[in-house]
């Protein structure tokens, strides 16, 4: 059965879409970095201000968001075995999210939730509306539904309930809607961004590219269908707990189902990893396989916060829960899944065209390994005196933590930049 | 690795060119990988047909292959027009890959 002709080969999405998401990303990187940098005793104090709610959507939004939202335009097509439906609405989702995301970042910076804040709420759920519509038509003409697909494509459903419930959360502050203040929905509409759309879309990528570059043999729809289960049922039963005031142990119930999903995820990474064909393992999947394992941080904090320490006291504790999701889990696996796909996408724009005519140089050669490892071994240290340092609300430990993480951040850029710029090397 | 001809010669003569064709992210060639899964050779046309697949269908290195393999058969084969079919049925798996190319991995 023939599908394509060398003639009409399979076309990629256009790098002048995914590009620019990456190097926004870049940035909000390097900037949260600068923000933490310069305001550590955020981390001392309540976690509801003005400076680590600047911090921690500059991650969510401009560092996570923008980087999945860059890469899944390139990757989602892969899922789906299908085209990307429009370059348009890509390009209308980074423009909304590139001018909404600062505007809404230096309004929790001033605390200030009058227009700018509302502008750029309204913008980041325009940006998440126009990358929705373009993977549901592309969902819909495809040929393949398979679990990766249903679960990346259901991760953006929640993203878009998160974006929504933050913006009307920002006008809540200055008109009310809901019958309480901001700050009491604050978990609702962290837990529905971090467990419905990164927890979801990580896992259903995550799932489909680990195995892949490992060149392994494994595979198992099965275990990964109860990934999806458990962490949708998860949700639901803690927005229903929380929506209807439940004791809060119950809501030990729906961290158990998504530590079980967890557990399997975990599970399903290291069968993978057994039946490998491909031994050596390189640096960058690595990492993105230790971040399966940071996963498991915040799980057992979260757990000990609720069982334990549900008390005011023990902020320190939520505050560390946040920053090991954020500064943890995620950036670990965009630290070495950037490396694994964006040289390939710039290689292609470089070679494409001259692929067969000579020699030219391995995807791998387009950045600079050594900085790649300068930058993960200041990135687990930073990471570790950084928890320290909350845990502790010692500022020493919190400064030295920052500037590893800030030194992190700028090794990133350096690799990140150097492909983005680069020139063919035709030898 | 297996690839059906209808010219044994001039197969072995192709694959040897095609052996410098690189998956750019294995970092192996194409015909230990096994992505070749046949070279069909049309004398009185002049026309070679080289079979192949891609370790997934939507392989964002896809395109560069292809093009890779077009112009290293080119290259052996001058007078020839040059086709290559990309066909998913059947799909490629770890079990294609050669001996040497599993020791290559291993290595």
């Amino acid at each position: 059965m023939f599908i394509a002709g060398a003639n009409s080969p399979i076309k990629n999405t256009d790098y002048r879409v995914v590009l620019p998401f990456y190097a926004y990303a870049a940035l909000a990187f390097l900037v949260a970095t600068i923000l933490m940098m310069c305001n550590v005793s955020a981390f001392t104090m309540h976690h509801f201000n003005e400076k680590a709610l600047a911090i921690t959507h500059t991650m969510a939004l401009g560092w996570g968001t923008m980087m999945i939202l860059g890469a899944s335009h390139q990757l989602f097509p892969v899922m789906i075995e299908g085209k990307l439906h429009s370059n348009i609405l890509a390009y209308l989702s980074f423009i909304f999210g590139a001018i909404g995301i600062p505007m809404l970042v230096y309004a929790f910076y001033m605390f200030d939730f009058g227009i700018i804040a509302q502008t750029g709420a309204v913008l980041v759920n325009l940006a998440v509306i126009s990358y929705l519509s373009n993977l549901t038509i592309s969902i819909l003409k495809a040929k393949k539904h398979n679990v990766h697909a249903i679960s990346a494509f259901t991760a953006v459903i929640w993203l878009l309930v998160t974006t929504f419930v933050g913006l009307l959360l920002v006008y809540n502050f200055q008109t009310p809607i809901f019958t309480q203040a901001s700050v009491h929905y604050l978990s609702l509409h962290a837990h529905i961004g971090i467990v419905g759309w990164f927890l979801l879309m990580i896992i259903g990528v995550g799932a489909r590219l680990i195995p892949m570059f490992l060149i392994s043999k494994y595979e198992n729809q099965k275990t990964l269908w109860w990934v999806y289960g458990l962490i949708n049922i998860g949700l639901v039963s803690f927005i229903i707990t929380f929506v209807y005031g439940a004791n809060q142990m119950l809501s030990l119930i729906s961290v158990a189902l998504i530590a079980a999903a967890v557990i399997l995820f975990g599970r399903f990474i290291y069968k993978a990893y057994q039946k490998r064909i491909r031994k050596k393992v390189d640096e960058q999947v690595k990492t993105s396989m230790l971040s399966v394992a940071l996963l498991g941080i915040p799980l057992v904090i979260i757990m000990g916060i609720i069982a334990i320490f549900s008390t005011l006291a023990n902020q320190q504790f939520v505050t560390l829960y946040g920053f090991t999701i954020f500064f943890g889990w995620i950036t670990a696996i965009i630290l070495g899944m950037t490396f694994k796909t964006l040289p390939f996408i710039v290689w292609n724009k470089v070679y494409h065209h001259v692929a067969g005519l000579g020699k030219t140089p391995n995807p791998k050669e387009l950045f600079k390994n050594n900085i790649f490892v300068a930058n993960v071994i200041s990135y687990l240290l930073g990471f570790a005196i950084l928890s320290f340092g909350i845990i502790n609300t010692n500022i020493i430990a919190l400064n030295f933590g920052a500037a590893l993480l800030l030194l992190n951040a700028l090794l990133y850029n350096i690799n990140v930049f150097t492909i983005l710029f680069h020139q063919s090397k035709l030898k | 690795m297996n690839v059906a001809t209808n010219n044994e010669l001039k197969s072995t003569i192709a694959l040897s060119g095609l052996y410098h064709v690189i998956d750019p992210e294995i970092g192996l060639n194409i015909v230990d990988l096994g992505l070749v899964y046949e070279i069909q050779f049309k004398e009185d046309e002049h026309l070679i047909t080289v079979v192949m697949t891609l370790t997934t269908q939507f392989c964002p290195m896809g395109e560069s292959i292809v093009d890779a393999t077009k112009q290293a058969m080119q290259e052996t084969f001058l007078d020839y027009e040059i086709k290559v079919e990309l066909i998913f049925v059947p799909a490629w798996s770890p079990a294609m890959i050669s001996e040497e190319g599993n020791a290559f991995l291993n290595g």
